[in-house]
């Protein structure tokens, strides 16, 4: 009895696929583009490979995350707040705090002492805050975003990027550079900036023991450093951060059908285009 | 090339007397052009002033710029005022609905009469300008800004109420005697501007008028404490028309009679604004957005139904001594009063008045989750909304939202965002009920 959950992101797609026991049987990570519809169905199709099933066999679907809407082959959608909640209380029993660093979004959520979602923020609609702000200013900076973690600790000191706007903070930038700062300086700054922003949003639910910092953001090793310095104590960062939302979706879609939630509605696993 | 027609903007109405409201509205701005040509006096003025008697007792028709500007963001006509304010140099930051106001003026006065298709016919020139310092500051500034493209005189009064922790027995006086100055002086205005002496039965006849109306919009208000809810907050953010810009006629009381039975009767037979309610929800402050009220019925399609709400009915009734015998004192110690019914409360549990109504509220209603709005331009309405938020949530642990956006600026509100976050909103209210 598998169930598999489906977390389309901005930039990226998961699917995470367990069995009844809750083991995780495959996980993919793979790009996200405009056409979700045709990725989720080639993330599937691959995770479906990778643990030798058909796609007949899965019992439950649910999809997540901002393209969450557009999985045709869904049995249920569910925000992405409530799957990571899930995804990583499956990790974390302790946590009571979630950050998740997206790519378009950052999102606090608390947890009550039972799990479930108690309070969540968002940040408002600018890219400040997310990953999108860092993927822009590698650009800039000709650095690879997978590498920006690393090149900032080489820093003993950062230069600090005031702009909250990702367009001026990338003018900052250059100007920083031109004024003969470090590339591991700017970096650092860039997530020091960052981390206040996310961390003072999340400060509205009131911080408590255990945090854990999840999404693309919680593999950026330099910018867990600089909100553990803002928080002020660790925090704890699932084995892969990408998959925390899609194995959520799939330990959700486990309860659904354990609490009797069939299928309403035939589902083949098939690509859909939005253009005709 | 055009803009693709904006979809619908306005919510479901859940009575049959909120529906009667846009004919209300319309007679608002065509009362105004009427009275003009007639040669009557026309003022612009604000809501929950403390002063709606006074004008109505001087026979000069109110003309409510704040709710022009509602009107506008609701018609998704509102972009040409607002960039015509920024143009003359206010800031995206001041209040939309004065850079509305503003934008207006500017316009009319640059175009030589209305704005072509404004809605409900546009504004007249008033004759005069009546502001405030009620509620917030930029209400006592916009009307002397607006003097920039109106050559009308402009007379503000200051409202004033004591802070939580006062002692109220030792300032009370001051403040009624203060309150009373400033509607005093507001009284030699406006005899100044119509030639005419204020009629002080004629005060009292709008006052009974006024407090009349406002009893009935609270029993209507209690009504609503039924299950399933009889008229929802959508509805109330229409319905206050009646109470704020008719207060002091027979309009207003009319109206909320015929709300009150309506809602008695629903109350009573179990008529709910949706079949199937699952959630209560109070809408715990900030302003209404204007331009995107459908998003009530949004909340509906989730089962969740706003049962009451913390804005543009900030007081209960209350009694003033009957050794008061002058209208304008009356006036003034209903303002203290009504400001003020709350502040021992306060000082007893919370130490914050609103905390105090809306915990009211949640035990009343039965409230399953509160929803706040924060409005970028309104600071009177959206400062502080957090710490109000976090306040509340250490007497109640009921899920709670805020929205951002603005009360009539689209530019601030981002549908996707406000989707994705009523999404985890009713998953959080249906999680606690699972």
């Amino acid at each position: 009895m598998p169930f598999a959950g489906i977390d389309i992101g901005s930039t990226m797609t998961k699917v995470v696929i367990v069995d009844r026991k809750e083991t995780i049987l495959a996980s993919v990570i793979g790009p996200t583009g405009v056409e979700h519809r045709h990725l989720a169905l080639k993330v599937m199709d691959e995770a479906i490979g990778q643990c030798g099933l058909t796609f007949e066999a899965l019992d439950f679907i649910v999809a997540t995350g901002y393209g969450r809407i557009n999985v045709p082959f869904a049995d249920k959608q569910i925000t992405e707040i409530t799957c990571h909640a899930r995804g990583i209380r499956a990790i974390f029993p302790t946590v009571r705090i979630i950050i998740d660093i997206g790519g378009q979004d950052s999102k606090g959520i608390k947890l009550d002492t039972g799990g479930k979602v108690a309070n969540f923020v968002m940040n408002d609609k600018c890219a400040a805050g997310t990953g999108r702000f860092l993927e822009v200013i590698a650009e800039t900076l000709g650095v690879k975003l997978a590498d920006m973690g690393k090149i900032s600790l080489a820093a003993r000191e950062y230069v600090k990027i005031s702009n909250t706007c990702t367009v001026f903070a990338e003018h900052e930038v250059t100007s920083r550079l031109a004024e003969g700062a470090t590339i591991p300086e700017i970096v650092a700054g860039l997530h020091e900036s960052i981390a206040g922003r996310v961390v003072n949003m999340v400060r509205h639910l009131g911080i408590e023991k255990d945090v854990v910092v999840t999404g693309g953001g919680a593999k950026n090793i330099g910018l867990v450093k600089a909100m553990e310095g803002k928080i002020g104590f660790p925090v704890l960062v699932p084995p892969e951060p990408f998959l925390t939302g899609a194995l959520g979706a799939a330990l959700l879609g486990k309860g659904f059908f354990d609490r009797g939630m069939i299928r309403d509605h035939e589902r083949r696993l098939e690509s859909v285009t939005f253009f005709k | 090339m055009e803009a693709k027609e904006q979809v619908k903007t306005t919510a479901v109405k859940g009575t049959d007397m909120a529906r009667k409201v846009r004919g209300l509205v319309k007679n608002i701005y065509k009362s105004a052009h009427e009275a003009k040509a007639e040669g009557k006096k026309v003022a612009y003025f604000m809501v929950a002033s403390q002063y709606d008697e006074i004008i109505r007792a001087m026979d000069v028709v109110p003309l409510p710029t704040e709710n022009y500007a509602g009107l506008c963001a609701a018609k998704r006509d509102m972009d040409r005022f607002l960039l015509k304010a920024e143009a003359d140099g206010y800031s995206q930051v001041l209040c939309s609905y004065a850079r509305i106001g503003l934008g207006f003026d500017s316009l009319r006065k640059e175009l030589g009469g209305i704005p072509e298709g404004a809605p409900d016919g546009g504004m007249p020139v008033p004759d005069m300008m009546l502001g405030s310092s009620a509620v917030c500051d930029p209400r006592f500034k916009w009307y002397q800004a607006a003097g920039r493209y109106l050559q009308v005189p402009t007379y503000s009064i200051d409202v004033v109420a004591p802070p939580v922790y006062a002692d109220l027995n030792a300032v009370r006086d001051y403040y009624i005697k203060y309150q009373k100055e400033q509607m005093q002086g507001l009284i030699s205005f406006l005899e100044a501007q119509t030639g005419r002496k204020m009629d002080k039965e004629r005060l009292w006849e709008t006052i009974r008028l006024s407090d009349k109306a406002w009893q009935l919009w609270y029993e209507i208000d209690r009504l609503r404490v039924a299950i399933p809810s009889p008229m929802p907050t959508q509805d109330h953010f229409s319905i206050m028309v009646a109470g704020h810009y008719y207060s002091g006629t027979q309009v207003a009381v009319d109206f909320y009679q015929g709300l009150y039975d309506e809602v008695k009767y629903k109350a009573e037979n179990s008529i709910g604004v949706i079949p199937d309610e699952k959630y209560r929800i109070l809408y715990g402050g900030g302003l209404p957005p204007w331009h995107t009220l459908w998003i009530f019925n949004y909340f509906e399609s989730f089962g969740a139904v706003f049962v009451i709400e913390n804005v543009y009915r900030g007081y209960d009734p209350v009694e003033v001594p009957s050794h008061v015998k002058d209208p304008v004192e009356y006036l003034a110690w209903r303002a203290y009063l009504r400001f003020t019914q709350r502040h021992e409360k306060a000082r007893a549990n919370s130490g914050n008045p609103i905390v105090e109504r809306l915990l009211g509220m949640i035990k009343d209603y039965k409230i399953d989750g509160v929803v706040f709005h924060a409005c970028r331009s309104c600071r009177a309405t959206t400062v502080g909304q957090v710490h109000l938020k976090n306040l509340l949530g250490q007497y109640t642990d009921i899920p709670m939202m805020q929205l951002v956006s603005d009360m009539v600026d689209l530019r601030d509100y981002s549908e996707a965002q406000w989707k994705a976050q009523i999404g985890a909103f009713i998953e959080a209210l249906a999680g606690r009920s699972a």
